[in-house]
């Protein structure tokens, strides 16, 4: 749903200074109008429940983000909220955002060879519409996941 | 009459804000399935008032246009003509189907429409989460057809804001089906909600603004399926709330893009190709997701039309 074409968004009065003064009011009104409204949807508490990963739902999210692709292993983050899995040459990387869930998938490589400090791995996924996730784990590479010279 | 009396959008805004409290409280009293993230809401809620300040930015642009193809219209509908407004009803509908249609099948006004896509929730504040950049695409040119056909830019102002108003009520899980005869002719919350699913099965389809027969006419329709449940959102969906991310993510993927194009098919391709659309085929369109979904799922999970 979008508007487009030659809608006139222009005020129909000819003075430019109340066409100005119509329009902050407009813009004011519909600014107090949103705060009231969003101020709403927090105090309902509606949002969607989003209980910590289990090993099943991460592999339910998994098959649905990227079907047809096998998980040969899977590491469900220690506070639940996202999950990593190897597929061949690729990390699926499945990370909670709001009560939501964003996935992307990058070279097993990379996965490998990302950051890991107080216990928590930072994956650059190189993507401007989600640049990085943030994965609590024990350690990282985990056992039996492989060196980054075993997959090079 | 160059000028609408009236703006229909406008005057619905204290309809839109009450529809909003209305299903809030259905959600908060579980009468209805209704899920509102305070972030997401906020998104796009924002999106929706910055785009009445983007809106400015080109609107005079697409009214003089407007403007100028209706002086050099060849025929003449007039105002107060009630088949005049039957035929814009259909024609304008028409035309939002092909806009809406190339906003989602080629990236450059992909990028401009992505946003209203980006949310991972289908409620009623979804509807306002509206394009800041949309006036700069220029899509508005489809509409300049109208105008040269001989109906004032006042008579299709006042159909595109019937239009956008009709499109509100359908963003809502709140609604489960309208009568047969209803989901049969027009746009309904099932329909749409399919058209905002990013299951592979639901990706491309229904693009209809008021009457849903222009996806039954051009093949793009797909009714909603009990056994598939919507998911919500974009192919790859955005990794926070920033809202400038919302608004501009996609323009700036295109960018980085055309900075390692190596040859003018490359541009060509990161610009009109499908979302998705690489060069060496490594990324995935609608059409790579949907024929991967299909082969994981065998026969049974072939598309139901």
């Amino acid at each position: 749903m979008t508007l487009e074409g030659p809608r006139a968004d222009l005020p129909s009065s000819e003075d430019p200074a109340i066409l100005d003064r119509e329009f902050l009011i407009q813009i004011a009104g519909s600014a107090v109008a949103v705060g009231l409204l969003v101020a709403l949807a927090a105090w309902a508490k509606i949002a969607k429940p989003l209980p910590p990963l289990s090993d099943a739902r991460a592999r339910t999210l998994l098959s649905e983000e990227f079907p047809g692709k096998p998980l040969e292993h899977l590491w469900v983050a220690n506070d639940g909220r996202g999950a990593l899995a190897r597929s061949g040459a690729s990390a699926l990387v499945l990370c909670e955002v709001g009560d939501g869930y964003v996935a992307r998938h990058i070279p097993w490589a990379q996965a490998l060879a990302a950051s890991f400090r107080d216990g928590v791995l930072k994956l650059d996924l190189s993507d401007i519409s989600a640049p990085n996730a943030r994965l609590a784990f024990d350690i990282w590479p985990p056992v039996g996941a492989g060196a980054p010279k075993d997959v090079a | 009459m160059l000028e609408a009396p009236f703006d229909v959008v406008t005057l619905a805004v204290p309809f839109f804000v009450l529809a909003v409290i209305l299903e809030i409280a259905l959600g908060r009293l579980r009468r209805a399935e209704v899920n509102y993230e305070t972030r997401d809401t906020l998104a796009s809620l924002g999106m929706g008032l910055g785009r009445n300040v983007f809106g400015v930015l080109t609107a005079g642009v697409a009214f003089g246009a407007a403007v100028w193809a209706y002086q050099h219209r060849v025929f003449t509908v007039p105002f107060a003509a009630w088949w005049g407004w039957v035929a814009i009803f259909f024609l304008e509908d028409l035309t939002y189907y092909w806009f809406h249609r190339l906003s989602h099948e080629r990236r450059f006004w992909w990028a401009a429409h992505v946003n209203h896509h980006s949310s991972q929730h289908y409620n009623l504040s979804t509807a306002l989460r509206q394009t800041w950049t949309g006036g700069l695409s220029g899509t508005w040119l489809l509409w300049l057809p109208l105008a040269w056909l001989g109906f004032s830019p006042a008579q299709i102002a006042i159909q595109q804001g019937i239009s956008l108003v009709y499109q509100f009520w359908i963003h809502t899980e709140a609604i489960g089906r309208m009568p047969a005869w209803f989901e049969a002719v027009f746009n309904t919350p099932s329909h749409h909600r399919v058209h905002h699913a990013r299951n592979p099965r639901y990706l491309d389809r229904n693009y209809a603004g008021i009457l849903i027969i222009w996806d039954k006419l051009f093949g793009t329709f797909q009714p909603e399926l009990d056994e598939e449940k919507c998911r919500y959102g974009i192919v790859k969906n955005l990794g926070d709330f920033n809202i400038l991310r919302v608004a501009f993510h996609e323009w700036v993927g295109i960018g980085k893009d055309l900075m390692t194009a190596r040859s003018p098919r490359d541009v060509l391709g990161y610009l009109f190709g499908p979302p998705g659309w690489s060069p060496d085929g490594s990324r995935e369109t609608s059409a790579t997701l949907r024929a991967q979904w299909e082969a994981a799922q065998g026969p049974k999970g072939r598309p139901t039309r």
